[in-house]
């Protein structure tokens, strides 16, 4: 029995085989197809479990997204440098991107009063990227020779990179000359506002050890950031600590907007390749139905021409995802090096679910075709009617 | 199995396509071994009569039992399973499947039926002449070579009936003869066979001729009786 068997299933391997190997070009179509749609839902699932974090890490180059700051029932307007310190290391390490306190006062210039912040020049530039720098960032936290100067402000005291001024604070018992090392554009506040190191501020305003706020830019994938907030407050009751809502919602909305237009166009790549399928399983199947009609004729059931059929479509979808889920890859890091500068990692998952959904596909394209070949009237067929 | 002796047993078996009736009545009984032949002119009913008792069509009205199974009241899948159990078919056109070899045409109807056994199968195509030619496919084949696959394909599950449609009709006269004698063979082997034919020289080769025309049994000659 089991030699028969084997030699049953040997010979429906043989049917299969034979049936798709002489119906090259009708094969190969309904392969590209399938092909071609498997590489795009691929591509496009590769990129949408990496497009929440590279977007997420896109994102956080425009600025900062969580508040840390005294609490709004507190008549202080500063908080210890130590808070910041511990609010940063609530943070997972992983998710932070950059942070910086903020202390501001007002001091004088040659010109004129001016806004001064003192901030870690290491964690604002991680913040803010995208401010344009003429001349050259801060590098050392230390530095108390060295300021930058926002680009209005700049203008109107008409100072240009290289050049030294005398720094004085409001009570004028503190001076320091200091050289411009950058002009920044922020298109923000900072634009009018000198930035020196935070322990240089400190000093100036008389502030030792304190700030008024902190910024931070975090990584909101896969991070209650709600909760975050909550923890930090917790832990630390006279901080106010929250996530700028404004930038948190864009991001969600952006992301949101990029997944559905994905989805869209994997459904709309899907019902082509769909339709593609049909027509070419449908052309096979009236290709072939004085076969069909024979076998029915020998004693074939429905179940037994319905079992070939769907066989016959299942080789041709696997065959075609796997070519699909090769050319998806490339086809992922193509976009990932067009949108985001970087490659988009390979996650097994992909797999079963291209393969899923391109089987559910063949399966709505192979209904219509299946159907027609189970309603084929063996006798019709044998006179030569169908 | 039957109890009284016929493989075949129809009464009063009836088609009818809307209001025109393509067979009507036809009654008959084939005895195990017996080899009756179908004649009459075109549209007489030959096909219908054929396709009725090939299950490949329900009739409309009537009784038909094959081999003691009653198949006018049975669902088009117990149809498929009678078709692959009881009956071998021959058919005019001969009805291979192009890319399969001869061997595996062969292997085809015991694929539906049961197990497959391709040393059955060789052996089937042997007795038919075509022990050279397993491995040919159908369009390497002449007409003749192909109907002996067929033959062969019809023998391989050892039907009840063997049903036959026209099988010389697209065959030379050579071709012809080799086919009446292996009829001749399977007759002598005991096979029940109904042959559908135009061909005098074939029909009146069985044991029984029914004549048909406009549907009817006009009549029907015993060989034994004219003799």
């Amino acid at each position: 029995m089991a030699a028969a068997r084997v030699t049953r299933a040997r010979m429906f391997l043989r049917l299969i085989t034979k049936a798709l190997t002489v119906r090259k070009s009708r094969v190969a179509i309904a392969l590209f197809s399938i092909m071609i749609g498997a590489a795009i839902i691929s591509a496009l699932l590769c990129v949408y479990f990496d497009i929440s974090i590279k977007m997420s890490r896109e994102l956080r180059t425009y600025g900062a997204n969580f508040f840390v700051g005294p609490s709004a029932d507190s008549e202080e307007r500063t908080i210890d440098f130590s808070a910041f310190e511990a609010a940063v290391k609530t943070v997972p390490p992983e998710a932070l991107i950059g942070a910086s306190p903020y202390l501001y006062g007002i001091v004088r210039l040659d010109l004129g009063n001016a806004v001064m912040a003192g901030v870690d020049f290491s964690g604002i530039r991680r913040l803010s990227p995208y401010w344009q720098v003429d001349g050259r960032w801060i590098v050392a936290d230390f530095d108390d020779r060295n300021c930058m100067l926002g680009k209005s402000l700049a203008k109107n005291m008409e100072l240009k990179v290289g050049d030294k001024i005398n720094l004085v604070n409001r009570d004028r018992n503190f001076e320091t000359k200091l050289t411009v090392k950058g002009i920044i554009e922020t298109g923000q506040a900072e634009d009018q506002q000198i930035l020196v190191n935070r322990a240089l501020a400190q000093q100036i305003l008389g502030q030792d050890g304190k700030i008024n706020h902190a910024m931070m830019s975090i990584l909101t994938e896969g991070l209650d950031i709600d909760a975050l907030a909550s923890s930090i407050e917790r832990r630390l009751p006279f901080i106010d600590a929250k996530p700028i809502r404004k930038v948190s919602h864009s991001e969600g909305k952006i992301l949101g907007k990029i997944t559905g237009l994905m989805a869209l166009v994997a459904i709309v790549i899907l019902s082509l390749t769909t339709l593609c399928v049909m027509t070419t399983l449908m052309a096979m199947i009236v290709e072939r139905t004085p076969e069909i009609g024979l076998v029915k004729a020998l004693g074939a059931d429905n179940g037994n021409v319905v079992l070939q059929f769907l066989s016959e479509i299942g080789v041709i979808t696997v065959s075609g995802v796997v070519l699909g889920i090769v050319v998806g890859y490339g086809l992922a890091q193509v976009l990932g090096q067009a949108v985001f500068s970087s490659s988009i990692s390979f996650r097994l998952i992909v797999v079963p679910m291209t393969l899923a959904i391109s089987l559910a596909a063949a399966l709505v394209a192979g209904a219509i075709p299946v159907r027609m070949a189970v309603k084929i009237n063996p006798s019709s067929v044998l006179r030569g009617e169908e | 199995m039957n109890t009284n002796g016929s493989v075949l047993r129809t009464r009063n078996l009836t088609r009818r396509f809307g209001e025109v009736a393509a067979l009507e009545n036809f009654t008959v009984d084939v005895p195990r071994g017996e080899w009756i032949s179908i004649m009459g002119p075109s549209g007489s009913g030959k096909t219908t009569l054929l396709n009725l008792l090939a299950c490949l069509d329900p009739p409309t009205e009537g009784e038909y039992t094959l081999d003691g199974v009653d198949t006018a009241t049975v669902t088009e899948r117990e149809r498929s399973i009678i078709r692959r159990e009881k009956i071998g078919l021959i058919f005019q056109q001969f009805h291979l499947v192009p890319y399969l070899t001869a061997l595996e045409n062969v292997m085809l109807a015991q694929y539906y039926h049961s197990m497959i056994d391709e040393n059955d199968c060789k052996e089937a195509l042997e007795r038919v002449g075509l022990g050279h030619r397993l491995n040919h496919l159908p369009s390497q084949l002449s007409g003749g070579e192909q109907q002996r696959v067929c033959i062969a394909r019809a023998l391989i599950n050892e039907p009840a009936i063997i049903l036959a449609d026209e099988p010389t009709g697209n065959l030379d006269e050579e071709n012809e003869r080799v086919v009446l004698r292996l009829f001749e063979k399977l007759h002598s082997e005991g096979r029940t066979i109904v042959l559908v034919t135009h061909n005098p020289a074939l029909g009146e080769a069985a044991e029984r001729m029914v004549l048909l025309q406009h549907g009817r049994i006009a009549d029907i000659v015993s060989k034994a009786a004219v003799a």
